[in-house]
């Protein structure tokens, strides 16, 4: 049995393990992808390409090392093996601390075919004036994390994944030249993301934001009041009924010992005032359920040293004047 | 010769380094500050386990010296007072607070009586008044959530707000609300007797029927679902004190709700009031904002008050003459635990000497706890 509830932890524990590990990489997002990059960012070379960006959209840091970039849709193709896929992807290197993305953090990779040129260059290029699908791939090269097919972009255009308040959803836009943001997060279309400048615009005196708050104050605490109101009442109800019960099979074993009594007087002179009296605290005892651990009740407990273990009946001496 | 002159160079040059030769008069004006503190948590008795810290930690805070990298200063890199502050710049000692909060906290009487956690609702009332307060003096909507959240009379949610969402005036809030906080006899009873009639001063409630131990295990359960569904933004902190409670009440782990109701608790405690008070250097916190919190900080516990209060008298209207609450428990749903129940109890034993409030008071207590967090947990989410 032992054995089996270890087993069950290590399990339960490897899965949650590979359940978080699958979570973070699922956070990884292509975010901005530039094909042709002439007057934009320049890589440690001084040299410019095109470059996607990938963002971690968790509340986490996760290392992106080990994930694959790919465009060649035939590593789509699950038919293939893994290293025959893999042999289409462009590997993300291990052992470079910039791939390690704090939360919101992005990085961009340069297309230049290149990877020679360190950890942010693909063996890819991206084609200018044509549609360009690019894939996100996880260490596995299996699970697709994310993709993106680029439409045909004009010079220093971006393709950037950008958040719609009004929906609450992301869409994809084309952004012009001077909206571009490497390694940030996109604003485009001046859809800026400002939670506190909205409610100082949309409700100056607070007057909203009170409504609502107080309103989800009231109802967290009303839900409470609900639950604890019903379930106080049946678990009282529940007791009153268990308290019956008991109360009946007492009154039952009662009347069969006042029989008892009665017989055993008639019968084998029994004392009939010992009976009653046991009948009485029997009663008593489950009539006011008394017992130690009842809250409320204070219950006193006799001092239970003896002479082996008080501390008085280990004086060798009695001190004879006490004042 | 030559050595007199280097010692004489040198000790000139120490002399530049001292505390006399860097203070300013915000400095000094801000050790009578921490000095007063200490006065009245020593002498008066005024909530001494926090103003004590805080008192201290305000005179350590504004003891100045000259910024050459000696890695001492609360807001340097990799000094001691630096480490300690992460608790409070991260946010991470309001929710051990509220665990030890929660290890210590009895919900028997909430939940003998469920519809005394309405007054506890009704009380963050305080908050939002001070909110629009706020907003009115000029204050940007973060900064005056961080303020406004004074009014629920909860240091560590104080703390936990403010520093994520208006982390400049965190040191002020946490002062502001800690002293409020200690200064509740004060403030609370000449307002209940202004609100309350004689007649609903004497008001006896039924004592609260005894709570099964099944009932108080299943309430940080079910509190914790309820809440934190409905605002999972308060996550940390209503996680923390169900959390603390469960350890309580299942009476299995006694020992860990024993260390997170104490030695814990104490210890995070200590280092929460030294830091934040070492938080108010005189250039940061002598500013007309400060002025402007603790005027705030003052009209959000007059309102939590007042509405508790008030919302007591209104829900007496559709009571039966029989389950009428007493309005003087009402002040209990700010969270000042259990000061503001006290309050109520010795403002009850005034009018009738043997009308025991505590019991019930308690009850919109525990509530305004949890009421201030679901409430803070609100602003971050919309402010954040």
């Amino acid at each position: 049995m032992m054995i089996h509830k270890r087993f069950l932890g290590i399990l339960v524990g490897l899965v949650a393990v590979v359940a978080a590990f699958g979570q973070g990489a699922r956070s990884f997002k292509i975010s901005e992808v530039v094909v042709t990059n002439t007057d934009g960012l320049i890589d440690e070379y001084g040299e410019r390409s095109g470059w996607i960006e990938i963002a971690n959209t968790s509340w986490g840091t996760i290392n992106i090392r080990s994930c694959y970039l790919t465009t060649n849709r035939a590593a789509l193709n699950e038919e293939l093996s893994v290293p025959e896929r893999v042999k289409l992807m462009s590997l993300i290197p291990k052992g470079d601390s910039r791939t390690n993305l704090s939360a919101q953090q992005r990085i961009v990779f340069f297309a230049d075919g290149r990877t020679n040129l360190g950890t942010l260059h693909t063996n890819f290029k991206l084609e200018e004036g044509k549609p360009n699908f690019i894939a996100l791939f996880d260490g596995n090269g299996k699970t697709l994390l994310d993709s993106v097919t680029v439409p045909p972009l004009a010079e220093n255009q971006a393709y950037a994944r950008v958040h719609d308040t009004e929906t609450d959803s992301y869409t994809w836009l084309v952004l012009d030249e001077d909206e571009v943001t490497p390694g940030s997060s996109n604003v485009g279309q001046g859809q800026v993301e400002d939670k506190v400048a909205e409610w100082k615009e949309k409700d100056p005196y607070g007057v909203a934001m009170s409504i609502i708050a107080m309103g989800v104050v009231f109802v967290a605490l009303i839900a409470l009041y609900v639950f604890f109101r019903l379930f106080g009442y049946a678990w009282s109800m529940l007791s009153k009924m268990s308290r019956v019960r008991a109360i009946r099979a007492v009154r039952e074993q009662a009347d069969k010992a006042a029989v008892m009594a009665k017989q055993g007087m008639e019968t084998k002179g029994v004392d009939m005032k010992i009976y009653m009296a046991l009948i009485a605290m029997a009663l008593k005892e489950y009539e006011e359920d008394v017992h130690d651990v009842e809250s409320n009740v204070l219950t006193y407990h006799t001092d239970e040293h003896s002479e082996w273990s008080a501390k008085g009946f280990t004086m060798r001496e009695w001190p004879e004047n006490l004042h | 010769m030559e050595i007199f002159d280097f010692i004489g160079a040198k000790l000139a040059d120490f002399l530049t380094y001292t505390g006399f030769a860097c203070a300013e008069w915000g400095n000094w004006g801000m050790i009578l500050v921490g000095a007063f503190f200490l006065w009245l948590a020593i002498k008066k008795d005024f909530e001494p386990l926090l103003l004590i810290p805080i008192g201290l930690g305000i005179i350590l805070g504004n003891i100045p010296f000259k910024a050459v990298g000696l890695e001492i200063g609360l807001y340097e890199d990799n000094s001691v007072l630096n480490f300690f502050y992460s608790g409070v710049k991260n946010g991470w000692y309001p929710p051990l607070v509220f665990l030890g909060i929660g290890a210590m906290t009895d919900f028997s009487a909430l939940i003998a009586n469920p519809k005394l956690l309405l007054v506890g609702a009704a009380a963050q009332f305080g908050i939002f008044g001070a909110y629009m307060i706020a907003l009115a003096m000029g204050f940007e909507p973060n900064q005056a959530a961080g303020i406004a959240i004074i009014g629920g009379a909860d240091g560590p949610t104080a703390i936990f707000l403010s520093s994520k969402l208006s982390p400049n005036l965190m040191g002020a809030i946490a002062v502001c609300a800690y002293s409020y906080m200690a200064l509740v006899p004060v403030i609370q009873p000449p307002l209940m007797r202004l609100l309350t009639t004689k007649k609903e001063r004497l008001i006896r409630m039924k004592p609260a029927r005894e709570v099964s131990q099944t009932e108080k295990i299943i309430f940080p359960i079910v509190g914790l679902l309820m809440t934190a569904f409905i605002v999972p933004s308060g996550l940390p902190l209503l996680g923390m004190l169900f959390f603390g409670n469960l350890l309580k009440e299942s009476t299995k782990t006694t020992r860990l709700a024993k260390t997170a109701g104490s030695a814990l608790n104490d210890t995070i405690v200590m280092l929460l009031g030294l830091t934040v008070g070492c938080s108010t250097q005189a250039s940061e916190f002598l500013t007309w904002d400060t002025i402007k919190i603790f005027l705030l900080g003052a009209l959000a516990f007059i309102i939590a008050t007042a509405s508790g209060v008030l919302f007591v008298k209104f829900f007496n209207l559709f009571l039966p003459k029989s389950k009428k609450i007493n309005p003087l428990i009402g002040n209990a749903g700010v969270s000042a635990v259990p000061m503001a129940a006290r309050i109520s109890q010795n403002l009850g034993l005034e009018y009738d000497s043997k009308n025991y409030l505590l019991m019930h008071a308690m009850g919109p207590n525990v509530a305004g706890v949890i009421g201030s967090a679901v409430a803070a947990g609100v602003l971050l989410g919309f402010l954040s």
